[in-house]
């Protein structure tokens, strides 16, 4: 069992030579590859995370900026609204205005005129009534020439006229 | 077959002829060509592993590439600092070296060539050396010899000090030489051992011997799992301890 804790000097020489070799040969065939995959891997994603923040970045600033203008745009179009619905309201006011005095003058002009056709019309009447009245007081007093009828017929006459005159009175009030 | 015989023939190395160089001999053994097959495992596969772009092979680089990438991360630059990454072969390599040999014990017909203290001494030996290299090289010849004793210590304590320092530096490299040592062949003597229980039952009284059997086995079975723990664990143990010290030497304060 000696040998278990006896150390082989010539084993511990093998061991030595052959990991510095190890080392020096390794280091150059396969850890400084694998490193430096391993670093390119790690660079690249590092940068894709930088280019996508910028991104992210980027893309907050426009869509502030897009916000903002876009409430100015809004205040414009309401201030715009705005200024056209007062305009309209002016616009009507001055329509109705005119309208109503529109409406004031031909009414006033059809009034006149319903007047004056009212006054000829009168006096056409009263014309033709006057005329009638003597026309057939004409021929009454032609065919009926006896006292007692022609006291009626007098009478008659008069009373027509009265009505006449009644008309007229109103007419002229 | 005594305990003690079977332990020899398990554990203690094979020399199997002796290669006389000058006043040096050199063994060629069951423990060398056991890191043999390590170094040629290491020449040959791994940079085929890392180099391929193979699809059927992206499994193993990523687990290469993982535990790189924790030795990078996790032992190497927060010890060493930022210069570290100049050291990262060598510690990738002691990471996989190690770990190799202990997981070639596991096989059958193999042998456990980190369980011989003439190459964990070795390996020590190259992490004392590492140490030494990589203060001088960080910090010159003088001042790292200066600052071998930690700052803030009065004067007069210097000459006692800076002897229990270097005397410091050597035990932690011995410390790190038997640690690995005795964790790979602990368990292969436990395992001996209850594997030997079932013999031992079994010479008292037939019977025994066959109750024993499978308690034994399950224990087997349990202990060859924790040494598989063990082989990765230990080999991630001595790379850590040896970036920790070499981290000290590198940045005295």
């Amino acid at each position: 069992m000696e040998a278990l804790i006896k150390p082989e000097f010539g084993l511990a020489f093998w061991t030595i030579t052959c990991f510095v070799l190890l080392v020096f040969l390794l280091s150059k065939t396969a850890w400084k590859p694998l490193l430096k995959a391993v670093e390119d891997r790690e660079n690249a994603l590092r940068r894709d995370r930088e280019a996508a923040e910028n991104a992210r970045v980027e893309a907050e600033k426009i869509k502030n900026e897009l916000e903002i203008k876009f409430a100015e745009l809004k205040a414009e179009l309401s201030r715009r609204l705005d200024a056209a619905r007062a305009e309209g309201e002016k616009e009507k006011e001055v329509i109705v205005e005119e309208a109503r005095r529109s409406a004031a003058l031909i009414v006033a002009a059809a009034k006149i005129e319903i007047d004056s056709q009212k006054n000829e019309a009168v006096r056409e009447l009263r014309e033709k009534v006057v005329g009638l009245a003597l026309a057939v007081s004409e021929k009454l007093l032609e065919k009926h020439l006896d006292p007692k009828a022609n006291s009626q017929l007098v009478a008659r006459a008069i009373d027509d006229l009265e009505k006449a005159d009644k008309f007229l009175n109103l007419s002229e009030n | 077959m005594e305990l003690k015989e079977i332990l020899e023939h398990h554990i203690v190395d094979h020399v199997w002829a002796w290669q006389t160089l000058g006043p040096l001999e050199f063994p060629v053994s069951k423990h060398l060509l056991m890191m043999g097959i390590a170094a040629l495992i290491l020449l040959a596969v791994f940079p085929l592993i890392i180099r391929s772009r193979s699809l059927a092979l992206a499994p193993f680089r990523a687990m290469i590439e993982i535990v790189v990438v924790f030795l990078r991360d996790e032992v190497v630059v927060p010890n060493l600092g930022r210069k570290g990454a100049a050291y990262m072969g060598y510690f990738c390599t002691l990471f996989f070296f190690i770990l190799i040999m202990n997981l070639l014990g596991m096989v059958p017909f193999g042998a456990t060539a980190t369980g011989n203290l003439a190459v964990t001494a070795a390996l020590a030996l190259t992490t004392f050396a590492l140490v030494n290299f990589a203060g001088i090289r960080e910090q010159g010849l003088f001042s790292y010899l200066a600052h071998i004793v930690p700052k803030g210590v009065p004067f007069w304590l210097y000459p006692l000090l800076f002897p229990i320092e270097l005397i410091g530096l050597l035990t932690k490299t011995f410390a790190l030489c038997i640690r690995l040592f005795a964790n790979m062949i602990a368990g292969h003597i436990v395992i001996l051992a209850f594997v030997s229980f079932i013999f031992i039952f079994g010479a008292l009284n037939t019977a025994l011997g066959l109750g024993v059997a499978p308690v034994s086995v399950a224990l087997v079975l349990f202990i060859l799992l924790l040494e598989l723990f063990v082989a990765f664990l230990q080999a991630y143990v001595f790379t850590f301890l040896t970036a920790i010290f070499t981290g000290a030497a590198m940045h005295p304060h």
